[in-house]
């Protein structure tokens, strides 16, 4: 196992924090020798160079055609590199996919040797996806809240009326038209800009 | 209606799915076409693989390559329509174009830019200085394949007298600007942006070299064809009626603006109208370099899946030794092109003269003797 803890792992992410994320991970689980590429520009120098065992790459990067170019010019390569996943394994292609991510690794290495790293990976590449939208979300409840107000202020101002009246009359009219709050506080902006 | 999702890379022989889409051809035949911008041809091909997309936009000889195995796991895929014929061209550093133009060459015509240089990359060698870099888009692409051809008629060895790299279309102006690469082989608009950014020199347009030569075409993983035959004939049929609209001149100032559009290609609609109607700077403010098959999107039988463009694809991995011939393969990367899905769709179109001296119309250099290479690989 020891041997298996030595693998060189390098990762392309153009995400900071994820490929922070999963470098910790993968840290965590024992491999000590894992390394980031960031850009675009000498990518595969810099892979030769470092002659990893496993590449990891993030599915939004487009620098995966570069690397792919490596199995066409093994000639450069100390050694062949192909494809983690064999025929076999379209679930674990699926699920790796699905999680964001690509992996490619030196011919021959067993697939077992390299299974934990792949786990690894898609849990913490789902965790970062979980962690994103969980902001997303957190965002748009502020961008909400942030247009209800601006809608109260409008209507408080135009009909002389205190903010729970205004409130009030937002709700009402959501309800009766069966549309979000946020949409009504929305027209209300939009019809105050173009009256204004 | 059924929903096809459908991925493309922003280039502008993705017109054709993009205006099937969004022009209502699509909706004409009772479906749905929902777009998916990609990065990478990679992504393209795994995302068809693992059913995340229905089909898309794809490089002919990835297509070949896939159903092959070769590169990657094996994808089985099957190509019911051609989305376009030729449309790159040849990009050269501007330091490196003026050497060419010093051999006394007529830059001109495309053999002798060829011949200049080889001459150039000859005079570097004797002088001891590192070998000029090349990029194309992808491995398995025509635009590697166009670079191949050229430089080997100019007398370089393209694996030994000069490295070729892959990058990203978006990446090359910039990659050769930093003197990173010293010219490239791309679909348009990405040689335009090139020359608009004064980094480069158009030096060769691709119909220079092959005139009719297989690009984009429509990939989809090969369960589509059994599991839903009518929606693939109606999408079939939807995409030949879009790339009509495509070519008719009437119809690039509106095609050019769909294109532009930012979650399109987000370029400037100027730059892609000019690689709709075949006329490119070669310079900044210079001169055109003109050709009347600079894209070809529809017209004389080019959306039918020609079998004998699929063998060619192949004849041209083995060449560039990313694969090992057989005949057996052979036959299974003409299986690939898929006419008789075509002609299922839209009727069986009358017969057309063969482009000459072969099936890609080499304008010079080595021609392509398919029935030799079938029987023997060679």
């Amino acid at each position: 196992m020891a041997n298996d803890l030595s693998l060189r792992i390098v990762i392309v992410d153009d995400s900071p924090v994820r490929a922070a994320i999963l470098s910790e991970g993968l840290q965590e689980a024992g491999f000590v020798n894992v390394l980031r590429l960031e850009g675009v520009h000498n990518l595969l120098e810099r892979i030769y160079a470092i002659d990893p065992d496993v590449i990891l790459i993030d599915l939004e990067n487009p620098s995966r055609d570069t690397i792919e170019q490596m199995f066409q010019v093994s000639r450069e390569v100390k050694r062949p590199v192909a494809m983690f996943v064999d025929q076999s394994d379209s679930q674990t292609i699926a699920a790796a996919i699905d999680a964001g991510v690509a992996s490619y690794v030196v011919d021959g290495l067993r697939k077992d040797r390299v299974r934990p790293i792949l786990e690894t990976t898609m849990s913490r590449y789902r965790a970062f996806a979980r962690l994103r939208a969980e902001l997303e979300e957190a965002r748009s409840q502020l961008e909400e809240r942030k247009l209800l107000d601006r809608a109260k202020l409008i209507l408080m101002k135009a009909r002389n009326i205190d903010e729970q009246t205004a409130y009030g009359l937002i709700r009402r009219t959501a309800m009766n038209e069966k549309k979000r709050l946020v949409d009504i506080a929305q027209s209300i902006i939009t019809a105050a800009e173009l009256l204004r | 209606m059924r929903r096809l999702a459908m991925g493309f890379i922003p280039l502008t022989d993705a017109a054709v799915l993009i205006a099937c889409a969004e022009r209502g051809f699509a909706m004409a035949e009772g479906i749905e076409i929902e777009l998916h911008r990609e990065v990478s041809w990679a992504n393209i091909r795994d995302k068809v693989n693992v059913g995340l997309l229905d089909g898309a936009h794809m490089l002919g000889p990835l297509a070949i390559a896939s159903s092959l195995g070769l590169g990657h796991v094996r994808v089985p895929l099957v190509v019911p329509f051609a989305l376009n014929l030729n449309g790159s061209a040849i990009t050269i550093a501007k330091d490196i174009y003026t050497q060419m133009g010093e051999t006394g060459e007529d830059l001109s015509r495309a053999p002798d830019a060829a011949k200049a240089l080889g001459r150039v990359v000859a005079a570097r060698r004797a002088a001891g200085l590192e070998p000029l870099v090349f990029a194309s888009v992808y491995a398995f692409s025509t635009h590697t394949y166009l670079i191949r051809h050229f430089l080997t008629a100019g007398g370089i060895d393209p694996d030994r007298d000069v490295r070729l790299v892959v990058i990203p279309p978006p990446f090359m102006a910039e990659s050769l600007r930093n003197g990173l690469i010293h010219g490239f082989s791309v679909g348009s608009p990405w040689n335009s942006v090139a020359v608009d950014a004064d980094v480069g020199r158009i030096a060769v347009l691709g119909a220079e070299i092959f005139g009719w030569v297989p690009e984009k075409v429509l990939g989809v993983h090969a369960r589509f064809v059994n599991t839903e035959p009518d929606i693939l004939r109606r999408l079939v049929r939807a995409l030949n009626t879009a790339a009509r609209w495509c070519e008719t001149p009437d119809n690039h100032e509106d095609l050019a603006r769909l294109l532009s559009e930012p979650r399109h290609l987000n370029l400037p609609a100027d730059v892609l109208r000019r690689t709709l109607d075949g006329r490119l700077h070669s310079a900044p403010g210079g001169a055109a370099r003109a050709h009347p098959d600079y894209l070809v999107l529809n017209r004389d039988g080019a959306s039918r899946p020609n079998p004998d463009h699929a063998l060619w694809m192949y004849g041209q991995i083995v060449k560039a030794r990313q694969g090992e011939w057989s005949q057996d393969a052979a036959r299974e990367a003409i299986s690939v092109y898929r006419p008789d899905l075509f002609d299922l769709a839209v009727g069986a179109p009358s017969p057309l003269p063969a482009p000459a001296p072969d099936c890609v119309a080499t304008q010079f250099g080595e021609i392509f003797d398919a029935e030799r290479f079938f029987a023997t690989g060679e």
